[in-house]
């Protein structure tokens, strides 16, 4: 994809059986334009879409290759010199353009720890038992920034090649996962590049309020029917939020 | 500008706070040289600068682990303190906080509206405190309101009217924040009162330490002045103690603080 502007933000969307992603980006790409009404943001998917929202809405450059295994795809599919992909299921509570600042200088930065709806560290490791039996950074790809460089090109080569040599490549791991996960690659490939190379210092960086159960805590899956919610602005058991809420439970995005 | 500490004491059938407050006034004025104002509902009180009367309110039930019982605990008229402070700059109290250092002195002298502290922790290391630190089904960070430094300003006249609010729309807070706890608790009304004031974030000045804090299940005993000792049974069943040494604490247990006071006074 040729470059068109210095810096935007890009949201891979392909859904899968059980969840319009394009759904969630819309809903994302709009939280970000409340903010940011000048922002770029492209949506990368396989289906058609026309929504406004979108400065670009451009297909996957190799097809859908199924679920996460179409993450390595975005560095191609880019139309920015400076990108900052984020996850789909997720919404901006607060101004993000001040990121850019944070992350210019690295090549590649992918986000490290998440954060709970209070704004503290995530304590629980239940969902990260494999990172740390693997001593593998604590990435989450949701948040990811890269410049077009050298750097960006060999680690998205690495997730590329670790996502299509996977059987080879989890021998690597303790009781290794049988589907890759987007962050699991991620973590991978930062450990082979070395993890100062493509992560800024913990708390440094941005990170996302992560709302699975057993980081809030909440009894059940569905944190939307057990916590109170309020938007515009966007609180959670009266809690403000900051930055970017990953609300998990995906058919939250139709209300929200 | 008046300085001086404030403490609230409402006794009940097993604990003298009043008592409390009088022993603890003595520490406060030794160590940190500012006068103490009381607040209570008992006529026959010395040993203070200041004495307020003041009609004890409603009350809670709640269960006191040293004493292995229930009993009325009259503590709804702390969000009352900045109205009924006699200081311009007031360092607010629990009864059963032993000042033993002049450490406090530091948050008298900071430039903040008003300062709780944050974080609680187990002097002898054993709890984490990862229960108490937090309150409600969903752990809500909590603000302790064992020591509030506040000045006279609109900040703090906020901050203790929202508390009020709180206490007076109790159930209501209480099932907002998913707490299983009944029983009104200052400081989960403040750190409520804290969210609201401060744009419904945690974020808020702190004193920069964690509350040292002697729960009701270890022995408390008095060694020498500024200089206690803490009895406890560790992981293994161990009995150890750690001695506290110029050093302010929480004792949570107030039967042995108040045995304390009794066999020294």
């Amino acid at each position: 994809m040729p470059v068109t502007h210095e810096r935007g933000y890009l949201i891979p969307a392909v859904d899968s059986e059980s969840v319009d992603y394009l759904r969630c980006a819309v809903q994302l790409a709009r939280s970000i334009r409340h903010w940011h009404p000048d922002a770029n943001i492209t949506a990368l998917t396989v289906k058609s879409c026309h929504d406004p929202v979108f400065d670009h809405v451009i297909p996957l450059p190799h097809g859908d290759l199924g679920g996460y295994c179409n993450d390595w795809q975005v560095f191609q599919a880019s139309p920015y010199r400076q990108t900052i992909k984020l996850e789909a299921d997720m919404i901006a509570a607060s101004p993000l353009d001040h990121w850019w600042t944070i992350f210019e200088k690295r090549d590649v930065v992918v986000s490290l720890g998440a954060r709970d709806f209070y704004d503290q560290p995530a304590e629980s490791r239940y969902y990260r038992k494999i990172f740390d039996l693997n001593d593998l950074p604590d990435v989450y790809n949701a948040i990811t920034y890269w410049r077009l460089s050298a750097t960006a090109k060999e680690f998205f080569d690495l997730v590329r090649l670790i996502f299509k040599h996977w059987p080879e490549y989890k021998t690597l791991l303790k009781f290794p996962e049988e589907s890759p996960s987007t962050d699991v690659v991620y973590a991978m490939a930062a450990r082979i590049m070395g993890p100062e190379s493509v992560t800024l210092p913990q708390g440094l960086g941005p990170s996302i309020v992560h709302m699975k159960r057993h980081i809030i805590p909440t009894t059940s899956h569905d944190w939307t029917q057990e916590l109170i919610w309020e938007t515009d602005p966007f609180r959670i058991n009266t809690v403000a939020q900051w930055g970017l809420v990953h609300y998990h439970v995906k058919d939250w995005a139709l209300h929200g | 500008m008046t300085q001086g500490a404030l403490i609230f004491a409402f006794d009940n059938d097993h604990i003298d706070y009043v008592a409390m407050a009088a022993w603890s006034a003595e520490n406060i004025r030794r160590h940190l040289g500012i006068p103490v104002a009381v607040i209570t509902d008992r006529e026959d009180v010395k040993g203070f600068d200041c004495i307020i009367h003041c009609d004890r309110g409603s009350h809670n039930h709640r269960w006191f682990g040293d004493f292995e019982t229930q009993m009325p605990w009259h503590n709804h008229a702390r969000a009352d303190a900045y109205r009924l402070s006699p200081w311009d700059q007031t360092l607010l109290l629990d009864a059963d906080y032993v000042v033993a250092s002049d450490q406090l002195r530091c948050v008298l002298d900071s430039s903040q509206d008003f300062l709780a502290h944050r974080w609680a922790r187990d002097v002898t290391g054993k709890n984490d405190f990862s229960g108490l630190n937090y309150f409600g089904d969903n752990r809500m960070p909590m603000w302790w309101a064992t020591v509030i430094m506040f000045r006279r300003c609109t900040h703090a006249e906020l901050i203790f009217s929202t508390m009020a609010m709180v206490r007076d729309h109790w159930t209501h807070y209480r099932h907002l924040y998913k707490n299983p706890i009944v029983s009104y608790r200052n400081d989960h009304a403040l750190t409520i009162a804290l969210g609201v004031v401060n744009g419904h974030t945690l974020d808020h000045a702190g004193i920069p330490w964690s509350l040292a804090s002697v729960v009701p299940e270890y022995r408390l005993t008095r060694v020498d002045t500024d200089r206690y000792r803490v009895d406890f049974v560790n992981q293994e069943n161990q009995s150890r103690w750690v001695e506290i040494r110029d050093q302010d604490f929480h004792a949570m247990g107030k039967k042995h603080l108040g045995d304390m006071i009794a066999s020294h006074t």
